[in-house]
């Protein structure tokens, strides 16, 4: 019985390990996924939140994107998807993803410097769910009457970047 | 074209899944003789038990005093399950017989029944006898009978693996 | 014609799949022979009308038959032919049926295979497998109709997402599938095993067999998508922990687990609910990864679109699944209770178990990582990430843990060891670890997990090493055979041992190359053609990279920019590598082609980031401005090399035949032994006289039906 109590004890022991790396790995690496409204929102209740790591997910303003290839720079501006009114600029010093247009939707992590900049560290660009949807809305009677096949390519929506790199791993 | 191919396809089809229905054409619903029973599952097990505990001790994983301990505990484990297989064996035989007598059978199948079933008790004796004091195979996990140079089961030789119950004077003493 | 023939297959598919489930079920309740029958040539009927099928896409894709939806949204005219081939599996509607095929595929080959074997439990294994192909068809049918027209037939499609027009495309994806869909045939035996009450040895060594293959090819798909993210993502890494990625993950981590326990199940009848629940976990695992992508409930940059009704459908299944499976082994608790216990806290039963944990533990928390954010906006209604930072910090610990216990475990004996031969087994290879940190600390790299990995995964080694080492001596001194011999002689007479071993390195390698990563260098730079670039590797070596100019080139489908980059180790010349960036014309839209030169140890990778905007307009070199970013990633090879061992491995391991002792397949076996009847009790008496008639048996005397290849 004692032998039987020993391997519950190593069980409820592995099971704690276990656990607690989780909480902590949970605690120490969450970041808050936001919207541009909601981080300049936030940044101004908590100034805290300047220099702490945010995930944001926004629209690229079209024509705001600027190279800067000496600086090796990237700069455009992202905005709110609810209000495009409410912008970020955001600064980032890494090769941009293929499927970056200035038209895109991207999802960055990063840090929120104050002043409306925001510094990213990683940029993805979420066309994934266009892509599949689009047909939906063709199904939908979009393309009417008279629309030719070329109507539904407008929408560029081809990036999903990597849509079909799943649609192997599913 | 491609209407008159779907039909055809279809047809085919529908009728090879249907034609055992129809038929009466039937798939094989009982346990195979060629398949081990559930006996003869732990038999092995405890004959694959008895090679690793064979290679642990060689490998110097295992103390001569576990070594021996545990040798005993599977082969009272294998006795138990070959005392199983021939029950096991006994049963099936049993049932067999009425079957075919119940059909009344050929005689020529009921004596080819009788002849497998005196060499599957040799068997078992020979098994048992070896299990108790024999030499196991480090190739196969067969145990032979003390003093065998060469496994009953595949052929390897037998020597210098030692009777561990007495691990160096016996083979050597008995078998030359 | 194909096209059409090939739905109106799919259409029959379902009745064939849904009248073979109710009658094998019947059947096998019944006893009934010939309803069994029908059931399993039903199951060959799916199969081959599941091939009409998808040969219906193929050739749709290869005839450019823009008026199937399908086909316009994922091909174009000027699409390369084998990417049309593998447009089959390109998109979620052709995925699908891909994925009914493959499974049709497995099903089949187990129906056939078994055709003779258990047959007791075969009605409900191909019941079970035609129920989980009617619900894919199903899937396909009326939620992702493959088949589906267009009211008008456009002039050219809109093009493959030049990701994945690559070939691993055409490699990855079916070896992905077929690791999955295999997972089904172990979990419909498991199911039938429960269902028939025969829960006796046999079905679990039928299950280990098909989940060591299963194993097999989700292993290579997941390594092969490392390989394929490495090549053509075009960021220097190879693993994201993308929600897709970690969903493939799961399973691989559960039957991971499952290979480990079965085999206290197999040699000491322990853990029996446990491994029946570990199969249903890895089939339910499965189906939710496949619930993960296809739902695109979890943002990620990989997944398809979102679609409730894929959603709900697999949910719901998961959810039948699940009840079915709680339900069955409840039902069947009594059967499944333990032969033994446990001997001793110091066994290798205790280190697979520990295994076990570990590797659930890992598990729980990829899975726990994945939906948290989900989970938190359910219950909050505040968005979080949870991102690569939480699985490393997690699951690197766990990982190095499982790392140490594969040394463990093998020098561990089974069911109880001493502490006295643990220490004398242990020193040796924990002090070969030991010198490896201290080397490793001593040489300057302050990295503390890629320390602790270098230093366990040499532990490991040595073990492994000694291993086979002190099998192959044993043997040559015993049998008198050259070592050579000696040593295949050793891993053939224990395959599954040997074969395990094997693997083992394999995942060592591949961890030492993950710990690479923590040594990764990188420099960034824009160039003039002439213009060169300098990248220190961690290795000490010095790379100069020349910017020698750029020239076009027009593919099939697209334009080339390609940089060429003269390329020097230490001011040495070693060649020259090139770097491309390209424009699809369908779809339009650029992408990068990294330029990778390997060497044992490392990779140069080299990435063509920005061009300036004239490009197109000349060949000038003032025109000829580029960005390049210039990673040097040391240990990557490691990952591929460990791969392949660990395939090599499986194969070994997993190789039909072997020793199976103390069986005569046929009993025919009369004359054979020549007994010697002992009247004595249990107590081995080593005083009894042998006569020696009795004992050498020459190798003739074999039935035909032993595995002759064991000597």
């Amino acid at each position: 019985m004692s032998r039987d109590r020993r391997f519950f004890a190593g069980l409820v022991g592995v099971a704690a390990m276990v656990t607690w790396l989780v909480w902590t790995g949970i605690s120490d690496t969450m970041v808050y996924y936001l919207t541009p409204a909601e981080l300049l929102d936030r940044a101004a209740a908590t100034p805290e939140l300047i220099e702490q790591g945010v995930k944001v997910s926004g629209d690229v303003v079209p024509g705001s994107y600027q190279a800067a290839s000496d600086e090796l720079l990237h700069r455009f501006t992202v905005s709110d998807p609810d209000d495009p009114d409410v912008q970020i600029t955001v600064h980032f010093r890494h090769p941009l993803p293929d499927t970056f247009t200035d038209e895109a939707e991207v999802v960055m992590e990063g840090r929120y410097v104050g002043n409306g900049v925001f510094e990213a560290t990683e940029v993805l660009t979420k066309c994934g769910s266009r892509y599949e949807a689009l047909p939906e809305e063709m199904r939908d009677g979009d393309y009417g009457e008279g629309a030719d096949y070329g109507d539904y390519g407008e929408d560029d929506g081809y990036g999903a970047e990597p849509s079909g790199y799943v649609g192997g791993v599913g | 074209m491609g209407f008159f191919l779907g039909i055809v396809l279809a047809t085919l089809v529908v009728f090879w899944v249907l034609y055992p229905v129809v038929a009466g054409q039937e798939a094989p619903m009982e346990r195979d003789d060629e398949e081990l029973t559930e006996a003869q599952h732990r038999k092995r097990v405890a004959l694959f038990a008895l090679r690793d505990v064979e290679y642990d001790y060689h490998a110097g994983k295992l103390d001569e005093e576990d070594y021996l301990k545990m040798k005993r505990e599977i082969s009272s484990e294998a006795l138990e399950a070959l005392d199983a297989e021939e029950a096991e064996w006994a049963e099936r035989e049993g049932r067999r017989a009425a079957q075919a007598e119940a059909r009344g059978a050929e005689d020529s199948e009921a004596g080819e029944v009788g002849g497998r079933d005196s060499g599957v008790e040799d068997e078992i004796q020979a098994l048992r006898s070896s299990l108790r004091e024999g030499v196991i195979c480090r190739e196969c996990g067969q145990p032979s009978p003390r003093g065998s140079r060469f496994c009953g089961e595949c052929g390897s030789a037998l020597r210098a693996t030692g009777d561990p119950i007495e691990p160096r004077t016996s083979s050597s003493g008995s078998a030359s | 014609m194909i096209p059409a023939l090939g739905e109106f297959a799919l259409w029959i598919a379902l009745p064939i799949s849904i009248w073979g489930g109710v009658l094998a079920f019947l059947g096998g309740k019944w006893g009934r022979g010939d309803l069994v029958l029908s059931a399993e040539r039903s199951v060959h009927a799916v199969l081959l009308l599941l091939a009409v099928a998808s040969a219906g896409i193929i050739a749709a894709f290869l005839g450019d038959r823009f008026d199937y939806w399908y086909v316009s949204n994922y091909s174009s005219r000027n699409l390369e032919t084998y990417f049309k081939v593998s447009g089959l599996w390109a998109g979620q509607r052709g995925s699908l049926l891909f994925w009914a095929l493959n499974l049709a595929f497995f099903s089949s080959l187990a129906v056939w295979l078994n055709r003779k074997r258990n047959r007791e439990l075969m009605p409900y294994v191909s019941g079970i497998l035609l129920v989980i192909l009617a619900f894919f068809i199903v899937i396909t049918l009326f939620i992702t109709p493959p088949f589906e027209r267009l009211p008008f037939t456009p002039q050219d499609g809109r093009g493959l997402n030049p990701q994945l027009q690559n070939y691993w495309m055409t490699i990855h994806p079916p070896t992905l599938y077929l690791g999955f869909t295999a997972f089904t045939v172990p979990f419909a035996f498991a199911l039938a095993a429960l269902i028939s009450g025969r829960l006796d040895a046999r079905w679990i060594q039928i299950t280990r067999k098909w989940i060591l293959t299963s194993w097999f090819f989700l292993t290579l798909g997941i390594v092969f998508g490392m390989r394929w993210a490495y090549e053509e993502l075009g960021w220097g890494g190879y693993w994201f922990w993308d929600p897709v990625e970690n969903a493939s993950l799961l399973p691989w981590i559960v039957a991971t687990a499952f290979l480990h326990s079965v085999m206290i199940q197999e040699s000491r009848g322990m853990l029996k609910i446990w491994n029946m629940a570990l199969v249903c976990l890895t089939f339910i695992m499965t189906i939710f990864a496949t619930f993960l992508t296809r739902s695109g409930l979890i943002e990620s940059v990989h997944s398809f679109a979102l679609s409730l009704d894929i959603a709900y459908a697999f949910l719901g299944f998961m959810t039948v699944l699940f009840i079915v499976c709680t339900v069955l082994i409840l039902w069947r608790l009594p059967q499944l209770r333990s032969d033994r216990q446990f001997e001793s806290f110091i066994s290798r039963e205790s280190a697979f178990l520990l295994n076990n944990l570990a590797l659930l533990g890992a598990g729980f928390a990829v899975l726990w990582g994945t939906m948290f954010p989900l989970i938190t906006e359910g219950l909050t209604g505040s968005k979080v990430a949870v991102g690569p930072p939480f699985f490393n910090q997690v699951n690197i610990p766990i990982g190095l843990v499982l790392l140490a216990l594969m040394g463990i475990g093998p020098v561990i004996a089974w069911r109880r060891a001493s502490t006295r031969n643990l220490k004398k087994n242990f020193m040796i290879p924990v002090g070969a670890g030991l010198a490896t940190g201290l080397l490793l600390v001593a040489l300057g790299v302050r990295h503390l997990y890629a320390i602790l990995t270098f230093a366990i995964g040499v532990f490991v080694l040595w073990v492994i090493v000694t291993e086979f080492w002190k099998g192959t001596r044993a043997r040559a001194r015993i049998e008198g055979e050259n070592w050579a011999i000696a040593f295949l002689h050793l891993v053939r007479r224990n395959r599954r041992r040997w074969g395990g071993y094997i693997v083992h390195v394999g995942v060592v390698v591949m961890f030492m190359g993950f710990a690479g990563a923590a040594f990764d260098t990188e420099v960034r730079q824009s160039l003039m053609p002439g213009e060169s670039v300098s990248v220190a590797s961690a290795f000490g070596h010095e790379y100069t990279l020349t910017y020698e100019g750029l020239s076009t080139a027009r593919g099939q489908n697209m334009w080339q920019w390609i940089a060429l980059m003269r390329v020097e180790r230490d001011g040495e010349h070693v060649g020259s590598m090139t770097t491309e960036r390209r424009f699809y014309e369908a779809p339009p839209q650029p992408m990068t082609e990294v330029g990778i030169r390997s060497t044992f140890t490392e990779d140069l990778y080299v990435i063509l980031s920005t061009l300036d905007e004239q490009v197109g307009m000349g060949n000038e070199p003032q025109f000829q401005r580029a960005t390049f970013q210039v990673m040097v990633n040391p240990l990557v090879p490691w990952i591929w090399y460990g791969g392949l061992v660990i395939a090599i491995g499986t194969l070994i391991a997993m190789w039909p035949g072997g020793p199976i002792p103390g069986h005569r397949p046929g009993r025919t076996t009369g004359s054979k032994v020549v007994g010697r009847e002992e009247g004595g009790g249990g107590t081995p008496t080593p005083d009894s006289t042998q006569d020696p008639d009795s004992g050498p048996k020459t190798p003739t005397s074999r039935p035909s039906g032993t595995p002759a290849g064991v000597g």
